[in-house]
């Protein structure tokens, strides 16, 4: 046990081949990948092991987001009667912000509201739980409080198992199934997660504010379990990053995503930003008087498709954020999806490895070929070019100038003088930002092949 | 030696209600107080050093259940789950004397007569730390209540040394006679990691539960309201008119320097502004 301590090891712990196996599958991380990974397992039949370092599942989480319902159709029929929600999301907006203007797309739909509902604000400090608990119900071995500090690997490399931080803390399994989060050890030690993880990965930051449901009934248009979702562009300053400002039953989440290069060189504190986008007169009606009662931060995988490690290795998978199963595109913002997506996945995948008996990784194949019929890697692959697009210096910094320049010049009357054609004041709008027309359109069929 | 410890089943991180002062917890982050958690140590260690046995019991509903399954993957022999009579009137206090009651019953009907019973210095969520003295009157049983150590092993008389904190950073040095109640303050102690085959041996273990005996009647209780405070005497406002008596009384309309935050980055204008204040209140004279 000498890699026991503080914190996870650096190195896989040598193993000879194990005679038996305590669990048929570990699954680290009792997150929505981890939780969806074990319930998939555990209906599958399989003895599954479900490790949480936290005290209790969702304790040790940031989040105030939107989790959407159709991923949860597949996975607990008829989620819409249990789930943990705070709000339905029945209004969706992309909001441009440039010094004191705004411009926003604003889209609300009355039959979000019922079912089948579209998405849900949760805290996923009674989400995580929930799910968990379906997945311990199925007969999943819920361990929380446990850290898990290294892979057991043979000398052929193969995982059989993982080392905690607990006294005779190794167990050992066929398949290991990796949902650890952003920051995974166990791919780090396995030799999945290379490279420049700064460059692809975002801080993000956020305040809950509590305000009484009424207020937040009236200044954000909506009325009942209905709430609201919008995501912004333009709002972090030099920093390439976006925000988000969503609706809970009686607080809303108000926050920023920051680039951690661009968070560096600019030199300026999250919570500077997330102040000054508070001050924002598009953004203060909304918040004011809102008694902070939550700040924290955590790391984003944001790099898309591109930056997506190795998801399988002998005996091991990958789900979840620890796969940087996140898509940041602009308009979509999911992370909770596309963990739940994949841990179903990846549940299933290895229940089928552990049925023919090969969880080598030619076994575990099956999982990347189901991601990429699903949403998950189809929406990844296709919109791999969106992180880029969306966190370029034009779509940052002049863009948003840009739109709010010809928007106010769309709607400014200044009669007697005529009227200029849009393509007049679309040029007259890029002049003033610094855009050349041909990179305007050069962006634009981009966004075209990436979105279209 | 026989120890038995008392463990309280807490939300320390329960919600109060504004408005209406409605305190809301959850199973999900409720469990055992630090205070609790150095008690089950001292109590696995003293049993272990003896040759003893250590059980847990906890007067509380079902969510505790998975308290008292931690309690015996870190190695207590036995638990015991005392499940509460009834709702508590939420507007009485909590005076220890029912819990008192409910636990010594259980353990006597259940284990016999303990050696030793091991509880947290005071509660978290009620804080009076009645119920330990509570218990070792119950036992009738001698009692050494807010220890910070506890020596793991009785001395050559059969007794226990303990240590006490008084007031004015003194100690007390107490040699407890058994059988007795201690509870213990969350000083010094660091509760074990319970081994992982342990814990998933517990995972699937039976708590027993027994019901608890009725406690006395609480003395009838026929209000129930906030603290106020007394109101504070003031001499009465000088002025011929209300106007001026109001203002007087108030302090509106006089002048007055307010506090001034300042917030700057540079060192030297931040040390200058410390030394104009210190200067302006007369610090630096002389």
């Amino acid at each position: 046990m000498s890699d026991r301590g503080a914190g996870p090891s650096t190195a896989a712990v040598p193993i000879p081949r194990p005679q038996r196996y305590d669990f048929d599958a570990i699954v680290v991380g009792a997150g929505p990948a981890g939780s969806a990974a074990a319930l998939e397992l555990a209906r599958a039949g399989r003895s599954v092991a479900l490790l949480e370092r936290g005290p209790f599942p969702g304790s040790k989480n940031v989040y105030g987001g939107v989790v959407y319902g159709r991923v949860l159709d597949g996975l607990i029929p008829g989620w819409q009667q249990e789930m943990p929600v705070q709000r339905w999301v029945t209004r969706r907006q992309t909001m441009v912000l440039s010094g004191a203007r705004s411009l926003t797309v604003d889209f609300r739909n009355e039959n979000w509201g019922r079912a089948p509902h579209n998405g849900a604000t949760t805290h996923r400090a009674e989400f995580d739980p929930w799910l968990a608990e379906h997945a311990q119900r199925a007969g999943a071995v819920l361990v929380p409080s446990t850290v898990v500090v290294a892979l057991l690997r043979t000398a052929d490399g193969a995982v059989h198992g993982v080392r905690t931080d607990r006294p005779d803390g190794d167990l050992t399994a066929r398949v290991v199934l990796a949902c650890d989060g952003v920051n995974s050890f166990l791919a780090k030690q396995a030799g999945l997660l290379g490279g420049d993880q700064a460059s692809h990965t975002t801080l993000g930051v956020k305040e809950t504010l509590a305000l009484p449901r009424g207020v937040i009934d009236e200044r954000f248009g909506v009325t009942g379990s209905g709430g609201v979702d919008v995501e912004m562009l333009g709002c972090t300053g030099k920093v390439p990053g976006g925000g988000f400002l969503y609706t809970n039953a009686e607080s809303v989440s108000i926050g920023l995503v920051l680039g951690l290069r661009g968070l560096a060189r600019a030199k300026v504190r999250p919570e500077h930003l997330l102040a000054e986008l508070k001050r924002h007169p598009s953004i203060a009606p909304l918040v004011r008087g809102g008694e902070l009662v939550e700040y924290s931060a955590h790391l984003i995988p944001e790099g898309g498709y591109r930056t997506m490690p190795p998801l399988i290795a002998d005996g091991l998978l990958l789900a979840g954020d620890a796969a940087g199963m996140c898509l940041a595109a602009g308009i979509w913002l999911e992370g909770v999806n596309f963990a739940l997506g994949s841990g179903m996945c990846a549940g299933r995948a290895a229940a089928t490895a552990l049925a023919t008996g090969d969880t080598s990784a030619a076994g575990l194949a099956g999982y990347r070929s189901a991601l990429r019929s699903s949403f998950v890697l189809a929406d990844h692959e296709r919109l791999r070019d969106a992180p880029g697009l969306v966190l370029s210096e034009r779509m940052q910094q002049r863009y948003p100038g840009l739109l709010c320049d010809f928007a106010e010049s769309v709607f400014a009357v200044d009669n007697p003088r005529p009227k200029p054609g849009f393509r007049a004041l679309l040029r007259r709008a890029a002049k003033r930002n610094g855009v050349r027309m041909r990179d305007l359109a050069k962006d634009a069929l981009t966004g075209l092949r990436t979105f279209g | 030696m026989f120890v038995v410890v008392a463990l309280r089943w807490v939300d320390e991180r329960a919600e109060v209600d504004p408005l209406s002062g409605r305190v809301r917890t959850s199973d999900r982050s409720a469990g055992a107080s630090a205070a609790d958690a150095a008690a089950l140590e001292l109590g696995l260690r003293l049993a272990g050093s003896t040759g003893g046995r250590c059980a847990a019991v906890s007067l509380a509903p079902a969510g505790a259940d998975e308290l008292l399954r931690g309690a015996l993957a870190s190695g207590t022999d036995e638990v015991l789950r005392v499940e509460p009579a009834g709702e508590p009137d939420p507007r009485a206090a909590d005076s220890g004397a029912g819990t008192a009651v409910a636990l010594a019953a259980a353990v006597r009907e259940r284990f016999g007569a303990p050696d030793l019973v091991l509880t947290g210095d005071h509660s978290p969520d009620r804080g009076t730390g009645a119920t330990p003295a509570l218990l070792a009157a119950e036992f009738g049983c001698a009692q050494a209540l807010g220890l910070v150590s506890l020596d793991t092993e009785p001395a050559a008389d059969g007794r226990l040394r303990a240590l006490r904190r008084l007031d004015r950073g003194r100690r007390e040095r107490l040699a407890v006679p058994l059988p007795a109640v201690c509870s213990v303050e969350a000083a010094g102690v660091r509760p074990r990691t319970a081994a992982l085959p342990a814990v998933l041996a517990a995972r699937s273990a039976e708590v027993p539960v027994v019901a608890a005996r009725a406690a006395p009647d609480p003395p009838p209780l026929t209000a129930a309201h906030g603290y106020r405070p007394r109101a504070k005497e003031l001499p009465a406002p000088a002025g011929a008119d209300p106007l001026r008596r109001l203002r007087e009384l108030t302090g509106a309309g006089q002048r007055s320097d307010p506090p001034r935050v300042v917030v700057t980055d540079d060192p030297a204008e931040a040390a200058d502004e410390l030394l104009a204040f210190l200067r302006a209140e007369g610090y630096l004279d002389g």
